[in-house]
């Protein structure tokens, strides 16, 4: 019974390689970092809405965390499924190098949005540019502390590229300044809510003279307010905090008191951007591939918003909630 | 039957074994998974570059497969090889990268911190006597933390060519994984059916006081069993750096879960004393197809999670039908 059984698997398996219709539809696969993190479902509406418009199929693949080498898994069975476009947010820039390459080689379009593989074969990188949201909030942290003071970093994955960038222009402009503003050990929250708002609790209460607090990624704000109670003490100490990310239930810090300017990125505008210019390109179109310098090949800028309490209001009504 | 089977001759009691053994209902599991995919996804999941892609995949998780199938059938666990897949592949990129070591000499470090990790496993549970899932909980955070510890959680790059070989290359066309995994395979049967002590490791699970009366080492050879898995988890973890190009303290985050379901799958008993080194690859390559195949076939990312799970619950369900068959057939004899 089973010889026989195996026999026909065998036999329907050969006889399965008789060649399927071919797809006349373009297809993109958009990758996130991971698919437990929320902040990139702007992207994911954005892409699915152009794709939509253009009548093509935009697929959202990912892997389930935020690992590299899942993610490279991801790519490979992508470039067999051997899709027209690939638009991806690296979780690490060397370890998605060498698949962005094979993909390249492939034939496929490649594009990488919000965190970039700069070395690799990638057409284009559309996102926020870090450097200039880390130096624009050292800026504001300047002019909160005109007399200097202990500031703290937090951050999400240590090595990714685009928070690593944020950081720096937070730290050269400081340095550049002459700033009396003394930058502490960057802690991170590893891109996890939870662990995130731990760690600013815990910080903030082991360090009783903490003057401001830079969180490079919105995390502890997708949290519950009641979750921070250290957080709402360092505020109403005259604690300032600058962080970036604009995201729906960030808003509700505002009124609170627990946040002094929010820097936002525009996902939407990546994953919109980002399928645009992969269609364009799998097309053969002309087609703007951003500015290039010695520091990034093909960048596109997404731009950011500057919200504050004064008009946070008024920018919330453009937001729907989560 | 007990009268035929004494009957039966040398190469015709060998086809026997096969039918009966468990291994093979595995392998029709797999082939099953196979057809299915070739019928719905055609040449895509066929193709040599896709199969040799998916072969590549679940190599990694089949190495820490046969190391953790060891322990398994010493009737232990070991939930730290995700932790030291990680810790043994900073170890060798910190070498290379840090410490000056060349290529070789840094991977051989990199497997003896593996081969470290297990001996404290082994003998926390054989001199402390605390239980594998303890112990091994207790190595999984130890390890975890020495990775981050000493990379202060930034990742190693830039790793030379000569290196990524390991992971990246390929002799006559084969991926290099899949060849480590198919040597280890090899010289890890030949162990456990050929040699004493891979006779010991079956008489510990199976009864491990008997055992250990008719003489068996038993301590010696469960601390061996640990040593072995942590050296698997480190070839695992180097080769996965090797790939990246890149060393990771948040590496292999959950691959214990990877490594032990690859091993159940492939038919081997969670209490020990059954099983083989065929049964946990196969199951290893039963979840790579899979996940392959959801991909291939555009199932909703959200719902890969869920179909999987599913999945290892027939798959293991199978078996165990045909093997509480199998049993309750010999008793009625």
């Amino acid at each position: 019974m089973r010889k026989l059984l195996s026999l026909v698997l065998v036999t329907l398996m050969v006889l399965s390689l008789v060649p399927a219709l071919a797809q006349e539809n373009i297809t993109i696969a958009v990758v996130p970092k991971s698919l437990d993190n929320a902040i990139f479902l702007d992207a994911k509406t954005a892409a699915e809405a152009v794709g939509k418009e253009l009548g093509i199929t935009v697929q959202w693949e990912g892997s389930t965390t935020s690992d590299a080498a899942q993610q490279v898994n991801v790519i490979e069975s992508l470039i067999e499924r051997q899709v027209d476009g690939i638009l991806i947010s690296c979780n690490d820039a060397d370890a998605l190098k060498d698949v962005i390459d094979r993909a390249v080689d492939a034939g496929i379009q490649v594009g990488v949005f919000d965190s970039d593989s700069p070395n690799s074969k990638r057409a284009f990188y559309a996102g926020t540019d870090n450097y200039a949201i880390g130096k624009l909030s050292a800026e504001y942290m300047m002019e909160y502390l005109p007399e200097g003071g202990k500031v703290a970093i937090l951050t999400g994955v240590l090595g990714a590229p685009n928070l690593e960038m944020r950081i720096t222009g937070f730290k050269e402009t400081l340095a550049a300044a002459n700033s009396p503003i003394e930058v502490l050990p960057v802690q991170t929250g590893q891109d996890d809510v939870q662990k995130s708002v731990e760690v600013v609790n815990q910080y903030t209460a082991a360090n009783p003279d903490l003057a401001g607090w830079f969180f490079d990624g919105g995390w502890p704000y997708f949290a519950d307010p009641d979750a921070m109670p250290e957080l709402k003490a360092f505020m109403e100490k005259g604690g300032r905090i600058v962080s970036i990310d604009t995201f729906y239930p960030m808003g509700q810090f505002f009124p609170l008191g627990m946040v002094d300017v929010l820097i936002g990125q525009d996902y939407f505008a990546m994953g919109r951007i980002g399928v645009e210019t992969l269609y364009k390109l799998i097309k053969g179109e002309e087609v703007d591939l951003g500015v290039s310098d010695d520091t990034v090949k093909n960048y596109i800028d997404t731009g950011y918003e500057v919200v504050t309490l004064e008009n946070y209001e008024e920018v919330w009504k453009t937001k729907s909630p989560w | 039957m007990t009268e035929k089977k004494a009957a039966v001759g040398g190469a015709k009691n060998w086809l026997l074994r096969i039918r009966q053994a468990s291994t093979f209902n595995i392998f029709l599991i797999l082939l099953g998974m196979c057809v299915i995919l070739a019928l719905l996804a055609g040449g895509k999941f066929l193709s040599v570059s896709n199969i040799t892609s998916v072969v590549r995949q679940f190599s990694f998780y089949a190495i820490m497969s046969i190391g953790m199938v060891l322990v398994i059938l010493t009737g232990g666990i070991d939930l730290s090889v995700g932790s030291v897949f990680a810790f043994s592949g900073i170890i060798t990129c910190m070498g290379i990268m840090r410490w000056g070591v060349p290529v070789f000499p840094a991977v051989l470090l990199g497997i003896l911190a593996g081969a470290a990790f297990g001996l404290l496993n082994g003998l926390c549970i054989t001199k402390l006597q605390l239980p594998p899932f303890i112990a091994t909980l207790g190595t999984m955070s130890i390890a975890r933390g020495v990775s981050y510890g000493i990379t202060g959680g930034y990742p190693i790059g830039g790793l030379p060519d000569s290196f990524k070989f390991i992971g990246l290359g390929s002799i006559l066309d084969v991926p290099t994984p899949i060849i480590w995994m198919v040597v280890l395979a090899l010289l890890f049967s030949v162990f456990l059916r050929r040699t004493i002590r891979g006779r010991w490791v079956y008489a510990i699970g199976g009864n491990e006081e008997a055992a250990r009366i008719s003489g068996v080492k038993v301590n010696q050879t469960k601390i061996i069993v640990y040593v072995l898995c942590g050296m698997m988890a480190a070839i695992a973890g180097i080769a996965t750096a090797a790939r990246l190009g890149v060393g990771q303290s948040t590496a292999g985050v959950g691959y214990e879960m990877d490594a032990i379901a690859g091993v159940i799958i492939g038919g081997a008993s969670v209490s020990g004393g059954y099983g083989n080194i065929i049964g946990p690859i196969l199951g290893a390559a039963i979840m790579g197809v899979l996940r392959n195949g959801l991909v291939l076939l555009n199932v909703s990312a959200y719902w890969q999670q869920a179909v999987i799970g599913v999945v290892i619950i027939v798959a293991v369900s199978f078996d165990k039908l045909q093997h509480d068959r199998r049993s309750s057939l010999r008793k009625t004899r």
